[in-house]
């Protein structure tokens, strides 16, 4: 160890600053436009009705599923979309925690089918059943704290 | 596609610019239309169809929050909604990003990563079949997905590993991959509104990963033990 800990201290939070404009902004700026785009168009209504059935084995109310769906794309797009929801009254602060692991669990996924399987080099062949397993994960997590959050 | 032709087809290009006669696919129209329907204000207001200003640039920056309650909110206001609210709460999460990453980077340093290995390694093998020495890049995976992804495949390259080795730490990393640092990066969005302690949902996605891998484990012992028989 080379360096005094305020240094490596400030390494570490001008990569918190970096993530926070390059990657949660945009990211965020997105995710409340298109909830917004939602929103007008009644698509948001639609979902919560469609999924509700489903979404209410978690706990969630059937809107939550666009977390889900966003989060597969973007974690910092999903997360934004629940803070978004939770803001509007959407969901509850229990609701909340009940998504907090699955937006991580399935999230990003097609980003990291290049950036990890891909790099990696596992063989293709897997790539579904790995995506299952994740979704799969996502969903057990969730029943976990419906129970105890 | 060859090097020279890519120059040749710049330098058509150019030409193509320069005189006038460029070919516009007939999407490039549309897009200008939209674009001028986008930006032109003109669906901002329509009695009886709100929802057609889902396509006016002007209702979807939305606005900013305001002090309705000023000595409750924060900057980021009350009642903001679209891309100005988000915009500001974004904002307003950037300290929370990096006070935890200023942390997490002491801790590092200080060696709480390769405690973590030396904890994490007797268990793999019984667990997820998987050599212990490969603690260090699912560790590494937990801060960052692309060195997970690159020590992986050094790990198969270099042999130390087999073809079914490296399709568990595959799905391993893949679930909930750059657990800590998204988390607490992009995770700390949701943590004001948490029913539980910070760290229980971050456990979760720990033990997830390793279910998840345990479920691959057990397929590829099964349903594709046919693939491995070389191994």
């Amino acid at each position: 160890m080379n360096k005094n800990p305020f240094d490596t201290f400030v390494i570490g939070a001008r990569k918190g600053f970096q993530i926070g404009i390059n990657n949660l902004l945009p990211n965020v700026l997105m995710a409340y436009t298109i909830s917004e785009i939602l929103k007008l168009l009644g698509v948001m209504e639609f979902i919560g009705k469609v999924f509700g059935p489903f979404m209410g084995i978690f706990g969630l109310p059937g809107e939550a599923i666009t977390v889900l769906l966003t989060a597969w794309l973007s974690s910092s797009a999903g997360a934004g979309i629940a803070v978004n929801l939770y803001a509007s009254g959407g969901i509850s602060n229990t609701q909340a925690t009940i998504l907090l692991p699955a937006i991580f669990l399935m999230g990003a996924q097609l980003q990291y089918m290049g950036r990890l399987l891909g790099v990696a080099d596992v063989p293709k062949k897997y790539w579904p059943a790995l995506f299952v397993t994740s979704i799969v994960n996502s969903l057990i997590a969730m029943f976990i704290l419906k129970i105890f959050a | 596609m060859p090097e020279k032709n890519t120059i040749d087809s710049q330098t058509d290009e150019k030409k193509a610019l320069l005189t006038g006669k460029i070919h516009v696919p007939i999407s490039g129209y549309i897009a200008l239309i939209v674009a001028i329907i986008f930006f032109s204000g003109l669906l901002m207001n329509i009695a009886g169809m709100k929802w057609i200003s889902a396509f006016d640039f002007t209702s979807l920056i939305g606005a900013f929050g305001t002090m309705k309650e000023p000595a409750k909110n924060s900057f980021v206001g009350d009642g903001g909604y679209s891309a100005r609210a988000g915009f500001l709460f974004a904002l307003s999460l950037i300290p929370t990003t990096m006070l935890a990453l200023g942390f997490l980077e002491i801790l590092t340093s200080y060696g709480a990563m390769k405690a973590g290995q030396r904890l994490l390694s007797p268990i793999l093998k019984p667990l997820l079949g998987i050599p212990g020495f490969t603690g260090l890049t699912l560790i590494t995976d937990l801060q960052s997905t692309d060195a997970g992804a690159a020590l992986t495949k050094e790990l198969y390259d270099d042999e130390l590993i087999t073809k079914k080795e490296l399709i568990i730490m595959g799905s391993w990393q893949f679930s909930g991959a750059g657990a800590i640092n998204n988390y607490f990066s992009i995770g700390s969005a949701l943590f004001a509104f948490l029913t539980v302690p910070l760290i229980v949902p971050l456990f979760i996605i720990i033990i997830m990963k390793f279910v998840g891998a345990f479920f691959i484990r057990i397929l590829l012992n099964t349903v594709y033990k046919e693939d491995f028989k070389h191994e």
